[in-house]
């Protein structure tokens, strides 16, 4: 009798770890769909729109290019053939971890929102207020942000908020060196 | 669509270290790695992570640190469990050497805030990025009191030798600790911490072997260009002490309490790698400040520091620190004690 509940106990736990387990084999799949999930939530926020295209822009290799363009990074938003602006989905280093982040332009490439899409690690998630992130706004790609000057410190965070902020200065300047070379 | 690189998963180390030199008026001075921590975390998915920090302490003991499981339920959800920092105060959760200024902690950190004051647990943690506010609450093992015929706690430090750092810790009564911080202003950071609960007895039928506790905490955090500056204060109220005085023969008071001030300027520019914080701190808290029955207020328990120096951040995470500090005391016409100390701190 023991013996036989036992067995159906071990049963049963095998069937929940089978089923953890097929959960997770298709992790980092369900990972980025729900990243681009958040990504057109808050482009359908941001330009006030139920339906719009995402194309990817594809951009040549170049050492002058500080940001990271592989993988289908930037994208351009239109609706009904309007071009209407630009998304950015970058990948930045925490302490220990990395993060991902969303930059979203107007047509001229001017910042209309900048949110983190998914942070990891237990320290410096601060990043994520949407009042911290509000300092990015209304500037274009020839502006630079510095630490402590022009992004308020957050106590605690101080890892994560350089580091996003040093991401978005790269991704403005790497712009920059694209427009300026009509390459976008 | 989106293809981005592969996650890393797997193991993360890091760590940091302290290793000071403490020069005090009267006495002999000490040179110490006072602190050598490593941390591993094991990243399974991009859930559920395990953190665990090794310490070694003074080079030949060694302890954990931290050693707990995160699981993500969702992006402003967590569940955590295991061996964890009791989130009370800025320096017991903050406590690398790179992020606090001086080279020893703040000393209400030690004698009010039992830093690092860890106990095992289980409980909820998370963010709300749309109100910048940051929570934790969890249900801790406590500290103990009575532990087969020996009494931890006394006047001195209050709580401090009661810690049971997760070691074969007895657990007779879960306690109660939750924090929540608000960041939504520039620059500030407001935490208010809460810890509530009665101590720990291998015997619940001996008389005076328990006092309950319930501990609040308040402090900010503001940086604004060069300037930066906080304050923590922590209140402790615990009953019955004059039962455990009488059976222990100890004197723990029935109140404690205090505040630490403390304000830093950059000596050097905004856009410069390295920074020279100089810093002024007060402090002032009293492990007597209400004491129950029989016992008189000691006061030479109610403590009033002042510490003046700097530390230059050599680079993200490489700090050298110095710093004098002037320990007086309530006790009337009693002379403060001076003490010089040094120290290089590291945090990777």
């Amino acid at each position: 009798m023991e013996l036989h509940r036992k067995i159906n106990w071990s049963f049963v736990l095998l069937y929940f770890v089978v089923l953890l387990c097929s959960s997770f084999s298709n992790h980092e799949n369900i990972l980025y769909k729900n990243i681009l999930k958040k990504v057109k939530k808050e482009i359908s926020k941001v330009f006030v729109l139920e339906d719009f295209e995402l194309s990817p822009i594809q951009i040549q290799p170049n050492e002058e290019l500080i940001a990271d363009f592989s993988g289908n990074r930037l994208l351009e938003i239109s609706s009904n053939d309007t071009k209407l602006g630009y998304a950015y989905i970058g990948t930045a280093p925490s302490k220990t971890e990395t993060f991902e982040y969303l930059v979203l332009f107007d047509n001229q490439f001017v910042i209309k929102k900048a949110k983190v899409l998914l942070y990891r690690e237990s320290w410096g998630g601060e990043i994520g207020s949407k009042r911290w992130l509000k300092q990015f706004l209304s500037k274009g790609t020839d502006y630079k942000f510095i630490y402590r000057q022009n992004i308020s410190a957050i106590s605690g965070a101080t890892i994560s908020v350089k580091s996003m902020t040093n991401a978005v200065n790269e991704l403005l300047s790497s712009l920059n060196f694209l427009i300026q070379n009509k390459i976008i | 669509m989106l293809s981005l690189q592969t996650m890393a998963t797997g193991l993360t180390i890091g760590g940091y270290g302290e290793i000071t030199y403490n020069d005090p008026d009267s006495g002999v001075s000490e040179i110490d790695v006072q602190r050598l921590v490593m941390l591993f975390a094991y990243k399974f998915d991009d859930r559920v992570s395990f953190i665990t920090e090794i310490e070694f302490e003074h080079v030949k003991e060694v302890y954990v640190e931290q050693a707990f499981l995160n699981y993500g339920v969702s992006d402003n959800f967590n569940l955590r469990g295991g061996l964890m920092l009791v989130p009370m105060g800025i320096v017991n959760e903050y406590h690398e050497p790179t992020t606090y200024n001086g080279v020893e902690r703040p000393s209400l950190n030690n004698k009010l805030v039992p830093t690092t004051w860890r106990e095992m647990g289980l409980g909820v943690y998370g963010r709300i990025n749309s109100a910048s506010i940051r929570y934790q609450a969890y249900i801790m093992n406590g500290f103990i009191s009575y532990n087969d015929g020996a009494y931890k706690l006394k006047g001195t430090n209050g709580l401090r030798s009661g810690r049971q750092k997760g070691a074969e810790s007895v657990g007779s009564n879960a306690n109660f600790a939750a924090r929540v911080d608000y960041y939504g202003l520039p620059g500030l950071k407001l935490g208010l911490s809460l810890y509530n609960g009665k101590t720990q007895t291998t015997d619940k039928s001996v008389v005076g072997s328990q006092v309950g506790l319930s501990m609040l905490g308040f402090d900010a955090r503001y940086v604004k260009n060069r300037f930066s500056s906080r304050f923590e204060y922590i209140n402790a109220s615990l009953s019955d002490t004059d039962k455990y005085n009488l059976a222990s023969g100890k004197d723990l008071g029935s109140k404690m309490s205090g505040y630490y001030i403390e304000g830093s300027y950059n000596l050097l520019p905004l856009t410069a790698r390295q920074k020279l914080d100089v810093f002024l701190r007060y402090e002032d808290f009293d492990t007597h400040a209400e004491v129950a029955g029989n016992l008189t207020k000691n006061e030479s328990f109610h403590r009033k520091e002042t510490t003046f120096g700097f530390s230059y951040h050599l680079a993200d995470g490489a700090v050298f620190k110095m710093d004098w500090q002037s320990k007086g005391t309530a006790v009337p016409e009693s002379e403060s004690k001076g003490q010089f100390n040094m120290g290089i701190g590291v945090f990777f």
